[in-house]
């Protein structure tokens, strides 16, 4: 006996045309296992009726909105190199014209000057910055882990680290940690946050400012707090705080502020 | 909500010229069916928060691809169903929610509401048992039965036919019934089981 098993899904949806409807009909009276089928497939679409949506846990887009943000910022930061490299690029350009000019004997002497001047200009704003790191403004020494395992941080925990790290960076606050503050070496815990996916640990427009061993939610916890720049060589203007877990170094949370 | 009116292909040419909000809004849009089909899938909130990420995480890398050749929500779906996809395969292991595991239960399933409790009982059971249908009709069935998409949309979001996702649909519905262990019908059932599922004229 062949079974009309791909008009069954549609029987119990109620979703066949008559004409389907009369074959599959016809085909139950004498056919033990469709009528069984039906029946537990019926029994299967009422249990999934009992699924509903659950809400989303809060943070579980929190990270991809932060990397959307960071992708801005870097295709921000890539067209202004970019036009950076052209207006050296131009310069140079500018200073070979001048050199042959005044190698040849020219007699155009006075658009020579005048080119030479332009490329005397142009020529700072072309050169790459000195130093690989974000000069960043503020006075801040990062001193090592603080440990804070007894302190169990939340959201708004967070977002306060991210507004004192904000205040130190336009200068309105130092940054000095009390002298109850205990620091520990900081390797295993930025392994940790480098393992986690979090693209800040490498890129040197970043400055890490802070380092915790923490809870967040009752999990164990690593915070980062970091000072962002948006290109090197220019002041920090945003700040970017992580929290991983201790265990999987997974991303638990982000936030960023701008300053 | 200004947004709301504004259709998913506008926020992503929106995004696409450089407004960063439109990103969010898309986000904020969907991560909700994201998630629960994520949940659907792995049965655990840790799982699922990590495929929703890695789903939207794709979509953010992949935006500027979308030529919006299919619908933004298929694709969107097409997307998440692979996150999950492979993160069922690197995870390798038994779903939590499969066998004992208290402690991940209660992280994946709401806490029992007692006034509710036989509700709440019956859909940790079929989330459970929903674990133990395969892959592919599982998709299926959520993307049908849980999330109301015509057997169209799921076929055109799987890229198979709409055929292979009647009978995955089906086949899946049967397995999930047998795992929820479902009492068979008095009648005894005929020992060759429906074959290829084409009629005869």
């Amino acid at each position: 006996m062949t079974h009309p098993e791909e008009l069954l899904a549609d029987y119990v949806d109620g979703t066949l045309n008559d004409e389907q409807r009369a074959v599959v009909d016809a085909h139950l009276p004498g056919c033990a296992p469709c009528r069984e089928e039906l029946q537990l497939a019926r029994s299967a679409v009422a249990a999934l009726a009992s699924l509903e949506d659950e809400p989303v846990p809060f943070g579980v887009t929190g990270p991809v909105l932060a990397e959307a943000g960071r992708r801005f910022e870097r295709r921000r930061v890539i067209v202004w190199e970019r036009l950076q490299w052209a207006a050296g690029l131009a310069a140079a350009a500018l200073v070979l014209v001048v050199a042959l000019n005044v190698g040849g004997g020219s007699d155009r002497d006075g658009a020579a000057s005048l080119e030479s001047t332009t490329a005397a200009d142009a020529a700072p704003e072309g050169a790459a910055p000195e130093g690989g790191a974000a000069e960043t403004a503020f006075a801040f020494a990062f001193r090592g882990l603080e440990m804070q395992n007894d302190v169990n941080y939340v959201a708004d925990g967070i977002s306060s680290l991210a507004s004192d790290a904000a205040e130190v960076i336009s200068g309105r606050a130092t940054g000095e940690a009390g002298d109850d503050q205990r620091y520990a070496p900081a390797d295993e815990a930025l392994a940790c946050i480098e393992r986690s996916g979090a693209p800040t640990v490498d890129d040197p427009r970043d400055t890490l400012m802070r380092l915790i061993e923490t809870q967040y939610e009752g999990t164990p916890a690593y915070i980062a707090v970091y000072a962002e720049s948006p290109g090197a060589g220019q002041p920090a203007d945003t700040v970017v705080v992580w929290a991983v877990t201790k265990a999987g170094c997974r991303i638990l949370t982000t936030a960023s502020l701008r300053v | 909500m200004p947004e709301a009116g504004v259709r998913d292909e506008d926020l992503v040419r929106r995004f696409l010229s450089g407004d960063r909000a439109a990103f969010a809004t898309l986000v904020e849009r969907h991560e909700r069916r994201v998630y629960n089909l994520a949940l659907r899938m792995t049965g655990r909130e840790e799982d699922a928060r990590d495929a929703t990420q890695e789903a939207f995480l794709t979509v953010l890398r992949k935006l500027s691809s979308f030529r919006g050749e299919a619908a933004f929500t298929t694709w969107l779906h097409r997307v998440a169903v692979n996150a999950c996809y492979d993160l069922l395969r690197k995870r390798q292991r038994q779903p939590l929610l499969d066998r004992g595991g208290d402690e991940d239960r209660a992280a994946a399933e709401p806490p029992p509401v007692p006034d509710h409790a036989d509700a709440s009982d019956l859909s940790i059971d079929v989330q459970r048992a929903l674990l133990e249908v395969p892959q592919d009709f599982r998709v299926v069935m959520i993307l049908h039965d849980v999330r109301d998409l015509p057997q169209e949309e799921v076929a055109r979001i799987l890229g198979v036919p709409v055929g292979t996702v009647k009978s995955r649909l089906h086949r899946g519905r049967i397995a999930l019934a047998r795992a929820l262990g479902v009492p068979r019908s008095g009648e005894r059932a005929d020992p060759a089981p429906p074959s290829e599922g084409t009629m005869t004229p």
